[in-house]
């Protein structure tokens, strides 16, 4: 600031020096002139004329000296413009005033624009040159600017590193092709951006162990992920990416989450045997036992049975939580998948004396399932049926096309019924009806574990219940042909090839 | 997800006298599935130890081999790579079945479903389930 005071102090008094020297030439011409007689017009004439002559030459100099300095800032000004204009870096050693007040001037101009750190280059332009280059070059982390069209506009030599590609492979690519990213809950990249896209004008958000699926069998990258969003940003940089690697520390925390996985295999090996033996039971015991120690024989069975499936509700909701679930979508008969699925839990409501009444609508389309998960969903919901049946001894299964164009299951208990109170964290891990918890065994998996898996699917889980008169839970499975359409349209097909769908490509079934 | 997905025809005639060699370390395990075997007419071999058992698959003696992944010394996975590996085991007619109750990340899994015949979780099945199985094994 003080250096612009000083510098228009310093024009004001060059003017001031122009113009009374100007006007002390007029005043010593008439001094001259007056002392011959003639005419007053011929007088002032020559008196004038001196001045006149000089006009041009003073008119130069003013202009040389005077505007010299403020064609200067404003041409510092024009260069560092985002737009482009053309204009070169101000010279400033022709400057015959305040050259020296000019040159700090410019250096704050350049400084502004966080240039001037670089300004020991020759000139400024070559500082912007250097400023930009290093950052292009040396960021030693993965780093892309993407478009309004979520189009990689520029990626620096580590991000092209990082995923194993050319850095000109990379730009024009849209992002998610790019980068196959998969992130430990719903709240993902795309999702984040889609909403601040219509809603704020700049925003940052960040996330922790993400996963990053990368081509022809490099080790698959865990990182944390920061991205800021600058909406109609005028060179189409509207959002920033940054990659931080934890691949080493990540990857060494799940090692330490296989825990699980080991001690799911300990429990294994009990139940293995006793389903074993409760088997050499019922062959050899055949005919030979009273009814009721031949009931005992079927609830041991449908209890094991059950105790099996908790143990892969645990593994499932593990690999949930590591990134670990896959899905493998193929066409699978409905009616078939559905049938087997009940089949396998049957034993567990016939010992409570419930009856599973199925209807399933003819002509469903082959549907677009992995059929290993989907038994865990119905698995999930008849158990929960069973456990919140009550006194009521009918289950009913209905699949049916729903008016979206899904395919529809519901199952439908006539028991306890659900409050209206607790029905929005139903979905949530671990949750449960508190009243009932003292009486009813479980453990608030099942229901998570059967959204994610749904959800997944490109599908939906809803409920409807009253109290007292029982509960229905749907969810929908995609028709193979839609979603074969989906991913024709999402042009992805490689990425779904390699990694079947779960929450990474989740965009890619969602509607 | 557990891969119980082969579906399991009961089927009347299994060839009688087909050998089998079931490499698991669990003793009461292998007691009920050499049990189970043996009335399905087929010829049953325990071995518990993963050394001796893979000298022993590599005898070329066996239609059927149930693997199991964890056993002692040479685990599972390390036979599995030897019976493929043509210049350790030129030749091999057993079919491999995996029977394993632990849970392995997708991308081994896919591995050894790659290079195993079927992938089984003991859990997930009883004793005659199993044998019903290994009879669709041709």
């Amino acid at each position: 600031m003080d250096n612009l005071q000083e510098l228009t102090r310093s024009i004001r008094n060059r003017l001031i020096i122009f113009v009374t020297a100007e006007n002390l030439l007029i005043i010593f011409g008439w001094f001259v002139v007056e002392h011959y007689d003639l005419p007053g017009y011929v007088t002032l004439l020559i008196a004038m004329a001196p001045a006149l002559i000089a006009s041009p030459f003073i008119v130069r100099g003013m202009t040389k000296s005077v505007m010299a300095p403020i064609t200067a800032l404003w041409q510092a000004v024009l260069h560092l413009s985002p737009t482009q204009h053309g204009i070169a870096a101000p010279k400033i050693d022709s400057l015959k005033v305040g050259r020296e007040l000019v040159a700090n001037l410019v250096a704050q101009i350049y400084q502004l624009a966080d240039v001037a750190a670089h300004t020991q280059a020759t000139t400024a332009a070559e500082a912007t040159d250097l400023h930009h280059n290093f950052i292009a070059s040396n960021l030693p982390l993965p780093f892309f600017v993407l478009n309004e069209s979520e189009i990689i506009q520029f990626a620096n030599q580590a991000a092209a590193n990082y995923i194993g590609m050319q850095a000109d492979e990379l730009i024009g690519k849209n992002v998610y092709m790019a980068l196959d990213m998969s992130f430990p809950s719903e709240d993902t990249f795309d999702s984040w951006l889609k909403s601040v896209k219509v809603s704020n004008a700049t925003a940052s958000s960040s996330w922790e162990r993400v996963r990053l699926n990368v081509r022809d069998n490099h080790p698959t990258r865990l990182f944390d992920l920061a991205a800021y969003y600058n909406k109609d940003n005028t060179s189409h940089m509207e959002t920033l990416l940054v990659l931080f690697d934890h691949t080493k520390q990540y990857s060494q925390d799940d090692q330490a989450v296989s825990f699980v996985a080991l001690s799911v295999h300990e429990l294994r090996t009990p139940l293995t045997l006793l389903r074993g033996y409760i088997e050499v039971f019922e062959e050899e015991l055949e005919g030979k036992i009273t009814p009721e120690l031949d009931d005992f024989m079927q609830k041991m069975s449908a209890q094991t049975e059950q105790l099996t499936a908790f143990v892969n509700n645990i593994l499932n909701v593990a690999r949930v939580e590591e990134d670990q679930l896959q899905l493998k979508l193929q066409t699978e008969d409905w009616g078939t998948v559905l049938k087997a699925a009940l089949d396998g839990i049957n034993l567990r409501a016939k010992v409570r004396g419930i009856e599973i009444q199925t209807t399933i609508a003819p002509g469903l389309p082959a549907v677009g399932i992995d059929r290993l998960s989907i038994h865990e969903v119905v698995n999930n919901l008849i158990d929960n049926a069973i456990k919140y049946s009550g006194e009521s001894k009918v289950i009913k299964v209905d699949a049916h096309m729903n008016k979206e164009g899904m395919v529809e299951t519901s199952v439908q208990d006539f028991g306890l019924g659900i409050s209206p109170s607790i029905m929005p964290n139903l979905f949530t891990k671990f949750y449960r009806d508190h009243r009932n918890r003292a009486q009813i065994g479980g453990t608030g998996l099942g229901l998570f574990l059967s959204k994610t898996i749904v959800t997944a699917h490109g599908g939906n889980i809803t409920v409807a219940s009253k109290e007292g008169q029982g509960s229905t839970f749907s969810f929908t499975v995609m028709p193979y042909t839609q979603l074969t359409e989906e991913l024709k349209q999402s042009e992805n097909k490689e990425i779904i090839r390699g990694a079947h769908g779960w929450i990474k490509n989740h965009s890619l079934y969602r509607r | 997800m557990q891969s119980d997905d082969t579906p399991i025809p009961e089927t009347p005639n299994p060839a009688p006298g087909r050998k089998v060699l079931c490499i698991e370390d669990e003793h009461f395990i292998s007691e009920l599935y050499a049990r189970s075997l043996t009335k399905g007419g087929y010829e049953v071999t325990v071995i518990p130890d993963g050394a001796k058992a893979l000298i022993e698959a590599q005898t070329d003696k066996y239609d059927i081999i149930l693997l199991d992944l964890m056993v002692p010394n040479v685990t599972g996975i390390e036979i599995l790579r030897a019976l493929r590996d043509t210049t350790q085991t030129p030749q091999l007619k057993a079919k491999i079945i995996i029977t394993t109750n632990l849970d392995q990340r997708d991308d081994v899994r896919e591995d050894i479903e790659n290079n195993a015949d079927a992938y089984l979780v003991k859990a997930e099945l009883t004793p005659h389930e199993l044998v019903n199985f290994v009879n669709t094994v041709q």
